[in-house]
């Protein structure tokens, strides 16, 4: 294994299901970086982190960890993964200490102190049955499972869906740790948009199986803007608008090129211009919107 | 593979003893009802063991299921596990149930000898023979199971094959009922048992998805 090589690495990665088509995707993750994959439900995002765990064989392309290839026959590249997922497979009538012992005669570079420290942690209740605790604590567990074994790429479904505010800013301080050495690489899929501003260094918007954008987190919220203004006409065309409406001469748009469109305002001599800076929430339902528009790349 | 195998033995322990203790409670009642029919000889026969050995495979159904549901194979392939090892699991924790099922019947028929202080041996033979038999069922589900995973992954080849050799299974197992006992009765049993295997581990091996 080789430190140069990127901590994932999708080439035409492609997987077909009836009436979805995930990929081509090509795709580069770089260690040290969190990368979010955004994207509405059926996008394509667990099926993108199943394949890069080796629990999906696309048709076409393939997958690199650490420059190790991905394939469930493989088992080299798995120390360097840790997942966690909506379901993570445990023993759910055994306790989660039982489940503990477990994993940690079957892993490979398993530490029982990494994972005692984990656990206390996250407060974990060593002697309740796997089946009988909350989701949250579920959750914990996937992330002591993943993190325990030292992995360095943390591949992560919605890891804060359903998670009480409390918990859910717990998981994020341990994960923000985790990436802190700027070894680890993070790749996960949430719907929770303001997890990015916490964590995430780039985006990759995912729509209908395709990255439609990759971005990193901070150029992303420099072009947007909401712009209102007074215009008494009708057919105009502006640069780089993805949403326009209009009651008569006010107009409120909002622009992913916000230099070109005040540009142009001011050409066509617009009058009572306001802009605001967008969140990355709202930024995020507009990219993911039908019918837009994007640049592959924006950074 | 083994300490994943012991495991899963482990986790099945408790549905094991309760389908068994089931059995023997049901068992147990049927033969104090003979006991009682005006004409029967009081003998109480195979019913209890029989029933032993079935909550055996019907426990072997429950915990496939159960692994399914909870997905196991995500935890096990992020261990060194290899897809051929994790079907060795599949295949073989069936025949581990039905034999510890074996084990307790004979055990139950073995006290039961000891207390009565009367042998019977053609319970002991009929255990050995249903054993195999429920043995053999027993192996189904797991071939069932790959083949239904095949056709939802749109390996029709492989779907088509696997039900082939589940109905070719079922056949043999029937007409295997005809040869009890008999040398002909075992070779089929035992082609059920090794056909049925091989080819669920071939398929799950196929598998391009490993997500439950």
């Amino acid at each position: 294994m080789s430190d140069r090589n990127p901590a994932a690495r999708l080439s035409g990665l492609s997987k077909r299901w009836p009436g979805f088509q995930l990929g081509p995707l090509d795709l580069e993750l770089e260690p040290g970086t969190v990368l979010a994959l955004v994207g509405p439900n059926g996008a394509g995002k667990t099926t993108t982190l199943n394949c890069i765990a080796g629990l999906i064989v696309p048709e076409e392309g393939g997958t690199e960890v650490f420059g190790l290839k991905v394939h469930p026959t493989r088992v080299e590249y798995r120390r360097e993964v840790g997942y966690v997922g909506e379901e993570n497979g445990f023993f759910q009538g055994w306790t989660v200490r039982r489940n503990i012992d477990f994993m940690s005669k079957l892993m490979p570079g398993w530490s029982n102190d990494r994972a005692r420290r984990l656990a206390d942690r996250f407060g974990l209740p060593m002697d309740k049955p796997v089946n009988k605790m909350s989701r949250g604590n579920r959750t914990k567990l996937a992330l002591v499972a993943a993190l325990t074994h030292g992995p360095k790429l943390l591949l992560l479904d919605e890891p804060t869906a359903g998670l009480d505010p409390v918990v859910r800013a717990e998981v994020l301080d341990v994960l923000w740790e985790t990436t802190e050495d700027g070894e680890h690489a993070v790749l996960y899929s949430t719907h929770v948009l303001s997890d990015i501003n916490r964590l995430a260094d780039e985006l990759a918007f995912l729509r209908d199986g395709r990255v439609v954008l990759r971005t990193g987190r901070d150029e992303l919220g420099e072009n947007w803007r909401r712009v209102s203004f007074r215009l008494p006409r009708e057919d105009i065309e502006l640069v780089g608008i993805v949403e326009h409406r209009r009651v008569r001469s006010e107009h409120q748009v909002i622009t992913r090129d916000a230099p070109a469109t005040l540009q142009q305002l001011t050409e066509l001599g617009a009058e009572a211009v306001e802009v605001s800076r967008m969140s990355v929430d709202e930024i995020a339902v507009q990219i993911l919107k039908e019918g837009h528009h994007v640049a592959r790349t924006e950074s | 593979m083994l300490h994943a195998l012991r495991a899963e033995l482990a986790y099945s322990l408790p549905w094991l003893l309760g389908g068994l203790g089931i059995a023997v409670g049901v068992g147990g009642l049927l033969t104090g009802i003979i006991w009682f029919v005006p004409g029967a000889d009081g003998t109480p026969g195979f019913l209890p063991e029989m029933f032993m050995i079935i909550a055996g495979m019907v426990v072997s159904f429950v915990i496939q299921g159960r692994r399914r549901e909870e997905r196991r194979s995500r935890l096990l392939l992020a261990g060194p596990l290899t897809p051929r090892q994790l079907a060795g699991i599949m295949v073989l924790l069936p025949p581990c149930l039905v034999g510890l099922a074996v084990l307790a019947a004979t055990f139950k028929f073995g006290v039961f000898a000891l207390a009565s202080g009367n042998a019977d041996l053609t319970t002991l033979g009929l255990t050995a023979a249903f054993g195999g038999e429920f043995w053999g069922y027993a192996q189904l589900g797991p071939l069932a199971q790959e083949a239904v995973a095949a056709r939802r992954q749109q390996r029709g080849a492989a779907a088509i094959i696997g039900w082939a050799v589940f109905v070719g299974a079922v056949l043999v197992l029937a007409a295997s009922m005809f040869f009890r006992g008999q040398t002909p009765g075992y070779l089929g049993l035992l082609m059920v048992i090794v056909s049925a295997m091989a080819v669920a581990v071939w398929l799950y091996e196929g598998r391009t998805d490993f997500t439950r």
